[in-house]
């Protein structure tokens, strides 16, 4: 099975194969030897060219996330026999400033047609007994607030588009 | 020789520190009540206390914040003594008032000392009258705006705004320069009235680059006092801290001495009773200030546990009791070393924002000098409604290097899915240098995060992972669709055999 993989914004091809219980995994022409076991529902060793690996991973839409102690990191994967391509990720355009767990808006510090700075603060969210100041994640002047103070947000609510 | 009789103890907390206290009691052959707000049926204190009891609905003011249920759950199940864990109710001096007036043994300070030592600059004008070093500040709360400037402009900026009732890092912000003053003061107030019910603030100068070293106390009613040494604190984010260890690489024995006879010096003379903690800064020249004292049990109690060998949560029961503390002074010794890291519910990438979600799968790390008190398993739903502190990592060695290793290897072995956790800035912390040579202060965290990681997590690793799991997937939807069943080597071997008759 091949796959167009992208991991961090960067793009491989990736090869599996199964091979008497073991797997080869071709990475942009390099071949991997693979003793894979499955050590629980979402857990796996993985023996690559003798070395262990201890993985958490967990399905998600586009692929998966793998759980190494260093960090998770996401991988898309997309079926290349299929042409599924994957959307590159947008580095221009308006930027939503989503609510990244779900709380309160406490305050709104700012108004549409606004410039903000890389880093100013935008909005207050009461979340877990803190209150945690959402940042600008990058420059611009704000185009819309849909956050409203003393609202309560679900993870992934829109809160301020910054054009 | 106890004088009270404690056979069954209400937990008026939720979390890893109900579990705590709820193990010390069975282990002690006491009946543990748990109490729970709805968020919280499932969860594991709930499920592991001998009884449990329902105290209202999920936010904390409805359920673990009301004295009144709490009172009502301790008496309807015939509990002797509530224990106030930490954070919520432990240090408001109302609960241990409504125990004394019910007849009921309140597991720590009376509420007397617990309302002189919380409102902080009560506390420090103690310290002076003790003769304990304080950072200096106003020793009243301060209303107006314009009298914070003023004794901000007196003790010179930076200065650390606190919340009088503070604690637990909240209603506390640190303020560079005047222009930054009206919108700290408005969110250490805000912060501070939702957490403590009470905005008010008072003042203190900034230390500069400043070591949290704190001291464990145990006070028996019989006026004995011992300190159970230091803990080092100063690896915070938020003010709030994810790394605690005893000793401190930083106190030499003189300091050490001289801190402990500070603690008990204080603790003697507001006649202290049960555990407690004095918090110091410590400036770069080893200097001590007295901070403020937390007149219950610390989230980082199992360090102390893990040098000094004794159980702070069943002392705190039996000097409840009536007990003398069974050791003196000069029979406490630490030995080897312990780190404790805390693995909370949040994103260090994101600056630490709350991750609250289901645990998909746990694995949790053994072994040798390792200890995890936790409050949470695998397929529960970590609430958004509290504290994000999933569970504390322990880690005991003979040495630092030693502890730091087993630390390592712990977090290497600990595995949480489905939510984002602290566990992976604590695999960069342990290998830092600066951490390793025990050369840091409050500012680490900050500084680590700043300088980018060298140390990629294996990206081959993970795709290899991916795609493996890609492929075994479509071969089991394969197999689904064509109806052949996977067969192990297992089945096929009992199928041999089932076929050549029982075996003799």
């Amino acid at each position: 099975m091949r796959f167009d993989v992208t991991v961090d914004g960067r793009k491989m091809s990736v090869e599996v194969a199964s091979r008497a219980g073991r797997y080869v995994v071709t990475l942009d022409g390099t071949p991997l030897e693979v003793d894979h076991v499955a050590t629980g529902d979402r857990f796996a060793s993985l023996l690559v060219d003798g070395r262990s690996h201890d993985v958490g991973i967990e399905k998600r839409p586009g692929g998966y996330v793998v759980v190494l102690s260093r960090g998770a990191v996401a991988v898309e994967l997309a079926d290349a026999a299929r042409g599924v391509g994957v959307p590159a990720p947008r580095t221009r355009g308006p930027t939503a400033l989503a609510a990244p767990m779900p709380g309160r808006v406490v305050r709104v510090l700012v108004a549409p047609g606004q410039e903000v700075a890389v880093g100013a603060g935008l909005v207050v969210v009461e979340a877990m007994k803190m209150e945690n100041e959402l940042r600008a994640p990058r420059a611009g002047r704000v185009r819309e607030v849909t956050a409203r103070e003393g609202e309560a947000v679900e993870a992934g609510t829109p809160l301020v588009i910054v054009d | 020789m106890s004088t009270r009789v404690v056979d069954k103890v209400l937990v008026a907390n939720r979390g890893e520190i109900a579990v705590r206290v709820i193990r010390a009691c069975r282990e002690m052959g006491i009946a543990s009540v748990a109490v729970y707000s709805e968020a919280d049926r499932a969860a594991l204190h709930v499920r592991l206390a001998d009884e449990a009891r329902a105290i209202g609905p999920a936010p904390s003011r409805e359920s673990y914040l009301r004295i009144d249920r709490i009172l009502d759950a301790a008496l309807a199940s015939g509990a002797h003594a509530i224990h106030p864990g930490y954070g919520f109710l432990a240090e408001n001096p109302a609960l241990a008032r409504a125990c004394e007036g019910a007849g009921i043994v309140f597991i720590g300070p009376s509420s007397a000392t617990i309302a002189l030592m919380g409102e902080k600059t009560a506390a420090r004008r103690e310290a002076v009258s003790a003769g304990v070093p304080v950072v200096p500040g106003s020793f009243e709360p301060l209303a107006e705006e314009a009298a914070i400037a003023r004794e901000a402009e007196r003790v010179g900026f930076p200065v650390m705004l606190k919340a009088v009732a503070g604690g637990g890092g909240k209603g506390l912000r640190l303020v560079a320069s005047p222009d930054e003053l009206g919108s700290a003061l408005a969110r250490a107030r805000s912060e501070a009235r939702s957490a403590f019910g009470d905005d008010r603030v008072y003042v203190e100068k900034a230390i500069r680059r400043p070591r949290h070293i704190e001291v464990q106390l145990l006070a028996d009613e019989h006026g004995n006092v011992v300190h159970l040494f230091e803990r080092e604190c100063s690896i915070q984010r938020r003010h709030q801290k994810l790394i605690e260890e005893s000793p401190s690489p930083f106190v030499t024995k003189e300091l050490r001495h001289r801190l402990g006879e500070l603690a008990v010096r204080l603790a003697k003379r507001v006649r202290y009773c049960n555990a407690g903690t004095l918090e110091f800064l410590v400036d770069a020249e080893g200097a001590p200030f007295f901070l403020e004292m937390n007149t219950r049990l610390q989230v980082e109690h199992p360090v102390t546990e893990m040098v000094t060998g004794v159980d702070l949560v069943k002392l705190q029961i039996r000097i409840a009791r009536g007990e003398t503390i069974p050791f003196r002074q000069e029979e406490l010794a630490q030995r080897g070393h312990a780190i404790e890291c805390r693995v909370y519910a949040e994103d260090p990438q994101q600056g630490f924002l709350p991750s609250p979600g289901r645990i998909n799968a746990l694995r949790v790390p053994g072994g040798p000098g390792v200890r995890d008190d936790s409050g949470v398993y695998e397929g529960w739903e970590v609430p958004v409604h509290y504290d994000p502190l999933l569970s504390k990592l322990i880690a005991w060695g003979e040495s630092r290097e030693e502890a730091i290793s087993r630390m390592q290897r712990a977090v290497a072995e600990y595995r949480l899915l489905g939510i984002k956790t602290t566990l992976p800035f604590f695999e960069r912390v342990l290998r830092h240098p600066a951490f390793r040579a025990g050369e840091f202060d409050t500012s680490f965290v900050e500084a680590v995060l700043g300088a980018g990681d060298e140390r990629e997590p294996e990206i081959e690793v993970a795709v290899a992972a991916a795609a493996i799991e890609a492929l075994r997937e479509r071969q089991k939807a394969l197999r689904s669709e064509t109806g052949v069943a996977p067969r192990s080597s297992w089945w096929q071997a009992g199928l041999a055999e089932a076929h050549r008759g029982h075996p003799g």
